[in-house]
């Protein structure tokens, strides 16, 4: 029963131009589709081994041979940020990757969604987007098998399959006209989520990687989704041959989540958190790092700010050992 | 567009709390950590900023202002009395769900029971409008009225001009709990509170005439401030009940109840809230524990408040700017 009243602290930020230089690679392999920088070397700004960080209103350069992207604009002549974050600069483009911004998704990105409307034939999905993403009844696998067809009756059920609230696992099969995405999952790793909580950060802080399902080894699954919702879960052992295709869109959980279980979902989700609260980027390494790093913190001291600086700071230095 | 849960979820967070290990680790009656940081606005009489550890961000001010006097047209009570008005406002980008109109109704249950907890002196037991239930009332004996607050020190002229304290939240950020988060940040402006000091000239005739005196250093605190109230929230969930609430664990609340109490463990007002029930054996529970809880709040706010206010005091003495943090803080 206790409570504890702090004072604000500034902001610190983690230690090392290692993080610094690691994130930077990171983003910018991203961003640049001609990656001719065969130095390894990135194309950021005018100023080499530091980011160049802008606020809105923020003059970027005075030289006109420079054209503008996205997140800037011209006025009097001079390149001006419109948000802030980051410049980008490729060959002559100039754009400037803001810090907090909506999921913009690729064809392909693994994301997790809560649905919040059932329409016809379709459902619409919340993905921390600019639009609600569509997931059409045609694009999931319906009970009974991979290959079973859709039939009349299945339009009338829809909320048998995903009801509003529910959560998914879906990728980005294709883009609408307006924008909105179209999720499929018509795999038998997507779906509906269970056994497991939510957890939301920022989604620049997801990367793309290989995939998106990681088996922890203390027992515990997660699922970033590129969209900077994640679903941290207790592992269900799963034989992707042998799964019963009728309790795909069972809303009931296992029955055997042991509280030792419980333990480590939160342990797991209180270490994605305060690597989110530090702005580092989340894989599953650093997972595996900061939760053998919090292993030494009860699990509800974890909650307080100084522990979860502590820990993402051992995490960061645990990968920078790795790498370096 | 309302706030979803998925019945997995909703049942994961149920067994969760039932075997005491919630979703992020913390036990049933655990509290989150809170930030607090006093005189973060230099326009108002006494202002505070309240951040719960999970994104509940509450700013609240204080401004006292000179108005007429409010006399109650059958009672004629209020002629020598000053006034505190509330105002909560939850702020549109707070959360999705406060898109357009759809915090009204959040800041009119939250504005109501300021008003109720913070200006009256009996004790009265309600529920929100979901719940058709008669309110019975019942007088405690903190006679000041005004939650503790001594209104008549804010008097000027009776019958005249009175001090007029304006409290107005404003929810930046909704990470659940919000009704604690405001009364905290409420009895930490209030005690941030300086009120200027008046000198009032008797012209003669019944006629009166005051002066606000501009000086900075000499000015009054709000008497009656260590008795004001503040709310422990506590949700029922399933059979049991847990206090400061994520957004999660608060769609899956089946009955709410906010007990407002004082640091001598008086109860100044209680709420419920939602569409449940609550056992007559659990609801005296969870008064019971919410009292206790409140009491070791108030200590530790006010332990918080007072170390703030000394440091201050020492950089003042030795002539140190006091810089505020603001919303340059983490």
């Amino acid at each position: 029963m206790n409570v504890s009243f702090h004072s604000p602290a500034p902001r610190t930020a983690i230690s090392g131009s290692k993080a610094h230089k690691q994130s930077k690679q990171h983003g910018f392999e991203d961003m640049e589709l001609d990656g001719d920088h065969e130095d390894g070397s990135n194309g950021s700004g005018v100023k080499d081994s530091t980011l160049h960080v802008v606020t809105p209103g923020e003059v970027i350069t005075q030289d006109t041979a420079f054209m503008r992207g996205h997140g800037t604009y011209i006025e009097n002549e001079k390149v001006v940020s419109s948000v802030a974050g980051v410049v980008d600069r490729v060959n002559k483009l100039i754009s400037v990757r803001p810090l907090h911004t909506r999921y913009t998704g690729e064809i392909g990105d693994v994301v997790v969604g809560r649905i919040t409307e059932v329409a016809q034939k379709r459902w619409k999905v919340d993905v921390s987007a600019r639009q609600d993403a569509i997931l059409m009844l045609s694009s999931i696998n319906l009970p009974g098998g991979v290959q079973r067809r859709k039939q009349e009756s299945d339009e009338l059920q829809m909320r048998s399959f995903f009801m509003e609230g529910d959560l998914v696992v879906a990728e980005v099969q294709a883009f609408f006209g307006d924008g909105a995405y179209s999720l499929h999952t018509r795999s038998l790793k997507y779906g509906k989520l269970r056994n497991g909580s939510f957890i939301t950060v920022p989604p620049a802080l997801v990367q793309r990687c290989k995939s998106h399902f990681h088996s922890l080894a203390c027992g515990v699954d997660v699922i970033l989704g590129l969209n900077g919702y994640i679903w941290v879960s207790a592992h269900v052992p799963q034989n992707l041959d042998e799964i019963d295709t009728e309790l795909v869109y069972s809303n009931k959980n296992k029955e055997d989540i042991t509280p030792r279980d419980r333990e480590s979902i939160a342990r797991v989700g209180n270490c994605i958190r305060a690597l989110a609260d530090e702005f580092i980027f989340i894989n599953d390494t650093i997972i595996s790092f900061a939760y053998e790093a919090s292993l030494q913190y009860k699990l509800k001291d974890m909650n307080k700010k100084e522990i979860m600086h502590a820990i993402a700071t051992e995490a960061t230095t645990a990968v920078d050992n790795m790498k370096g | 567009m309302p706030s979803l849960i998925s019945p997995a979820e909703r049942d994961y967070i149920l067994k969760g709390i039932e075997c005491n290990i919630r979703a992020d680790g913390r036990q049933r009656p655990d509290y989150r950590e809170v930030i607090l940081e006093t005189g973060v606005i230099s326009q108002t009489s006494g202002s505070a900023r309240v951040r719960l550890a999970g994104g509940t961000d509450v700013l609240v001010s204080v401004k006292a202002d000179i108005g007429p006097v409010l006399v109650d047209p059958e009672t004629g009570e209020g002629a020598d009395k000053g006034q505190i008005i509330c105002n909560v406002e939850c702020a549109p980008s707070a959360s999705q769900q406060f898109e357009g109109r759809g915090a009204d109704e959040l800041n009119n249950e939250l504005t109501q029971m300021m008003t109720r907890f913070l200006s009256h002196n009996t004790t009265s037991l309600t529920s929100t409008p979901s719940n058709t239930t008669p309110s019975s009332t019942t007088s405690s004996h903190n006679s000041n009225g005004a939650g503790g607050i001594n209104l008549s020190k804010l008097c000027i002229i009776p019958g005249e001009q009175c001090w007029i304290l304006y409290v107005d939240a404003l929810v930046l950020d909704y990470g659940g709990n919000l009704v604690d988060a405001v009364f905290m940040g409420t009895r930490a402006a209030i005690f941030d509170t300086r009120i200027p000091k008046t000198e009032v000239q008797d012209l003669g005739d019944g006629n009166f005439d005051f002066e606000v005196l501009d000086d900075a250093e000499d000015t009054e605190i709000v008497e009656g401030r260590e008795d004001m109230p503040i709310c422990v929230t506590l949700n029922k969930i399933g059979a049991r009940h847990i206090v400061d609430a994520s957004p999660l664990e608060e769609l899956c609340t089946e009955a709410k109840l906010v007990v407002a109490v004082n640091r001598s463990g008086e109860l100044c007002g209680l709420q419920k809230g939602h569409d449940g029930g609550i056992e007559p054996s659990l609801l005296l529970e969870m008064i019971q524990f919410g009292k206790t809880l409140g009491q070791t709040l108030i200590k530790q706010l006010d332990a918080k408040i007072k170390a703030e206010a000394d440091a201050d005091m020492v950089k003042r003495q030795n002539g140190q700017p006091v810089v505020k943090l603001g919303f340059f803080a983490q």
